[in-house]
């Protein structure tokens, strides 16, 4: 018996080396051959953690090659892979799609785009998207242009436009708050900004760093009291709690802004936010771009420029508020 | 070809970890939480070095040492103040998270692209093309490998064998147990810090959360390798944790390969490691029955 | 030699269950006296080897050995000068490591355990004589792991390994106990060889009557604290078996039990 469960394990851990050796050439070799055909090309799409925003990215993504001539099943397969937000596995995804030597590669969230960029090493173009900060990042130099065969789209957030936003539904407000995850580059780079631009708009900004989703319930309700409105950043620990978030705001009766359509989805009174479809199927284009031949490192990244105004009537009548009668036109109900 | 490079790039790095991990589980019989952060801890020592021009070769002890530091600290937590094992590590590793994000001011993610790193210096860059990240990464996890052997023979690594065997021994030879377990605790960090050093550079940035998870890939490597080839006796038990990590990390690639999502992942990782745990038990029973 | 002197004691204090096991509890042993020990479970006996080696601490009096007091040394500190073999064979080796290694931690017991090569060549051939004494044939299996061994092996090991460097005293807490009788048998006189030769000031507990006589120049019973027989090397040689046998029954009928 013994003996008989020690040979199935061994069995198990030797067929999978082999089998796995094997499908990983069969993959190689049907790309090359489908590279061949000329029509057929191997996207690898890698996202670094499971996430309303980031899958809508994915989903973009796919939409804007689609719009460019690229469609899934047609003329492009799609390997992809979430690492759920373990460093390990990101290495091991970015590294087995450089292995794999697909066409493009597109690197979703900032470790996931720096993990991609540093396997492909030059020889197959990285196109990332949902991050924050390319040139902080190393991914694009301090003038826009690339560090390399790689450039993409920057989920930025629209602090001075959702800065302008919040006065003109809160004209007597002073301070804003907002919780981070001090883990978080993204949030720590947009905290900065707001600090920056707030003063411009007569805000004060009051901020709070968690380092783990069980920090918020204590963070938000200290925060709420001490406030006039909370402002959401993308900060991924903070919008997977923001039902406590909107809990400690309820109690304090102050208004959550969000920073993206999601968000005022699930509570928020209204956000000048990022529609992270749009930024994918942009995402995407560019990545059409490159595979039809132009060079990644001559494409300067791109931020999106248009950013919408959503609104969540629910929320905002709870509290007593409506929507300022100049923004109405341009807001649309979240739903 | 290239995935294969890949596995063994990961594979060694991951060998330095395993080899920390060795000695507080398998010596010391000490879960050792902390490494979770000293992983990082090598990482950050390491960025910042890089990134104020010192040569990245001297990261590669700064972060050895730094590692040491925080078994010291969680050695004296649970010797000094009699706090359990599993906990002392876990405090530590808390605390390390904040000291980590101190040490890069804050910066949850630092890249190094533009910098030198220990591969881009590499006197055999150029002989070794493609080989080269590969063949530095074998050299520095086999140095370590072939010091822990050699530490291992001498007066003060019996007596680190004797504490994990058997406390009393260690008290009737007049030693004090609790110094020779936070030894242990420093030379297992430490070697865990170069292995996030090394990483680190490999991957050319670091980031606060690359050390969620290590304590399990190092106890996967482990158990992989001193179960399943620890009675190959021609084998030192130091060359079956390489192999163990190896495998691990093949077992991963070949998993992503095979289009296995890494939701399934950890999963995975369990079920390989209960199968392991539970032929390795059969078989001890076996001996004990003898 | 050493001296226990007002020794009190007490177990789980300020709970219900409190219990008081010495009041002002003394005992001298003189250097080379071999000093056996017998008594019923719960008499003390373990007990005082514990406060002896600092295992347990105490609540009131003092332990000198050579006039020094020892008493607020920590357990490990103490062991300098005392090598102890207990009733369990596997407490006293390494099972993990080799007979060679076993030997070579013991051999280097009072000095400093730095980066030097943990088995000293030279002594190699040493180590073999005194396995070979054992007439147990470990000598021929220098490289194999003790845990493979017999626990009669094992236990000759230790008690080899425990005075192996110059030591006060030699604590022996039932070391005979969990071996079969023909086993006991050769570790008794094993023990025996080893005490006389080095003249090693030894204190032995033991549940076997027969052995407590046959062994050892003093002889102590201990009940409840106290020790309510103490015989000398005269006294010791003209008890037999059954007196011993009739205090023993005595007290354990005290006991109830």
């Amino acid at each position: 018996m013994k003996k008989f469960i020690s040979f199935v394990a061994a069995a198990c851990l030797t067929m999978g080396m082999f089998t796995g050796c094997g499908s990983t050439e069969t993959n190689q070799s049907v790309s090359e051959s489908n590279n061949a055909a000329e029509d057929m090309v191997t996207v690898g799409i890698g996202q670094f953690a499971p996430h309303g925003s980031l899958d809508n990215c994915v989903e973009g993504f796919k939409l804007g090659m689609a719009e460019a001539g690229y469609v899934e099943g047609e003329n492009v397969t799609y390997d992809f892979q979430n690492a759920q937000a373990d460093m390990a596995n990101t290495n091991q995804i970015a590294q087995s799609m450089a292995a794999n030597k697909v066409d493009l590669i597109c690197g979703v969230a900032t470790p996931m785009a720096q993990a991609c960029y540093n396997a492909a090493n030059g020889a197959i173009p990285v196109i990332y998207t949902a991050v924050t900060d390319p040139v902080a990042a190393q991914l694009a130099n301090e003038d826009g242009t690339s560090t390399g065969n790689t450039t993409g789209t920057s989920d930025k957030l629209a602090v001075e436009a959702q800065l302008e936003m919040i006065r003109k539904f809160m004209p007597d407000a002073k301070k804003i708050g907002i919780l981070y995850t001090t883990s978080e580059a993204n949030s720590i780079s947009a905290i900065a900004e707001y600090k920056e631009l707030a003063p411009g708009y007569g805000f004060e900004i009051a901020d709070s760093g968690i380092s783990q989703t069980s920090d918020i319930p204590l963070a938000a309700a200290d925060l709420a009291g001490k406030v006039d409105c909370i402002s959401n950043l993308t900060d991924n620990t903070v919008v997977s709690a923001l039902a406590t978030v909107l809990d400690a705001a309820d109690k304090a009766k102050i208004p959550v802004f969000g920073s993206e359509i999601e968000q005022v989805k699930n509570g928020c009174v209204a956000a000048e936010g990022l529609d992270y479809v749009a930024l994918g199927k942009q995402t995407g284009a560019m990545a059409a771009r490159v595979l039809k031949g132009e060079k990644a490192e001559d494409i300067p990244f791109e931020t999106i420029t248009e950013y919408s105004l959503y609104i969540n009537s629910a929320a905002l009548e709870s509290l007593g508020m409506t929507c300022p009668e100049d923004l109405k036109a341009t807001a649309s109900e979240a739903e | 070809m290239a995935l294969v490079l890949s596995v063994l790039e990961q594979g060694f790095i991951y060998t330095m970890l395993a080899l920390g991990i060795y000695i507080t589980y398998k010596i010391l019989d000490f879960p050792d939480l902390t490494v979770d952060s000293s992983f990082p801890l090598g990482a950050a020592v390491c960025v910042v070095m890089i990134k104020n021009g010192i040569n990245p070769y001297i990261s590669l002890p700064a972060a050895f040492i730094a590692g040491g530091i925080s078994g010291f600290v969680t050695g004296i937590i649970h010797v000094k103040f009699k706090v359990r094992d599993l906990l002392s590590g876990i405090i530590t590793m808390t605390m390390l998270y904040s000291v980590n994000l101190h040490i890069t001011s804050g910066q949850a993610n630092v890249p190094i692209f533009s910098n030198d790193t220990i591969f881009t210096l590499s006197p055999i860059k150029d002989i070794a093309g493609d080989y080269n990240t590969v063949i530095v990464i074998f050299v520095i996890a086999f140095i370590c490998k072939i010091a822990m052997d050699l530490y291992l023979k001498t007066k003060s690594g019996y007596l680190l064998r004797a504490v994990g065997d058997n406390e009393t021994v260690v008290t009737s030879l007049a030693k004090d147990k609790g110094t020779v377990k936070i030894i242990g605790l420093v030379i297992a960090n430490a070697l865990v810090a170069l292995a996030g050093c090394v990483m680190c550079q490999q991957q050319r940035f670091f980031d606060i959360s690359m050390g969620t998870g290590t304590m399990v890939i190092g106890l996967a490597s482990v158990i992989i390798g001193t179960n399943v080839f620890g009675k190959l006796s021609f084998l030192k038990t130091t060359t079956t944790v390489i192999i163990g990590s190896i495998i691990y990390k093949a077992c991963v690639a070949i998993a992503i390969a095979c289009g296995m999502q890494a939701i399934d992942m950890k999963l995975i990782t369990g079920a390989l490691f209960l199968i392991i745990l539970i032929v390795s038990s059969l078989k001890k029973g076996g001996v004990d029955n003898d | 030699m050493i001296k226990l002197s007002n020794i009190d004691k007490i177990y789980n204090k300020g709970t219900v269950n409190e219990t008081q096991l010495f009041n002002n509890f003394n005992l001298e042993v003189n250097k080379n006296e071999f000093l056996s020990i017998v008594g019923s479970n719960g008499s003390g006996k373990t007990s005082m080897l514990n406060i002896i080696c600092g295992s347990i601490p105490i609540d009131g009096g003092d332990i000198t050995i050579n006039g020094k007091s020892i008493a607020k040394m920590k357990d490990f500190q103490r062991y300098k000068k005392i090598g102890r073999v207990y009733q369990n064979p596997a407490m006293g080796t390494c099972s993990s490591m080799t007979i060679l290694e076993n030997m070579s931690l013991a051999d280097n017991k009072g000095k400093l355990f730095d980066l030097g090569r943990g088995t000293n060549k030279k002594r190699v051939n040493y180590y073999r004589d005194q396995l070979s004494q054992l007439n147990l044939g470990l000598e021929d299996k220098m490289g194999v792991k003790v845990g493979l061994l017999s626990g009669g092996q094992r236990q000759a090991m230790a008690l080899l390994m425990s005075v192996m460097t110059p030591i006060d005293i030699l604590i022996l807490d039932e070391h005979t106990a969990a071996l079969d009788p023909k086993t006991a048998e050769i570790i008794m006189e094993l023990t025996d060889k080893v005490v006389k030769e080095k003249k090693l000031t030894t204190i032995m507990v033991t549940h076997n009557l027969m052995y407590a006589l046959n062994y050892g120049n003093r002889l102590i019973m201990m009940h409840e604290g106290n020790a309510i027989m103490d015989l000398n090397e005269d006294e010791k040689k003209n008890a037999v078996t059954d007196d011993l046998l009739d205090v023993f029954n005595k007290i354990s009928l005290e006991r109830g039990n």
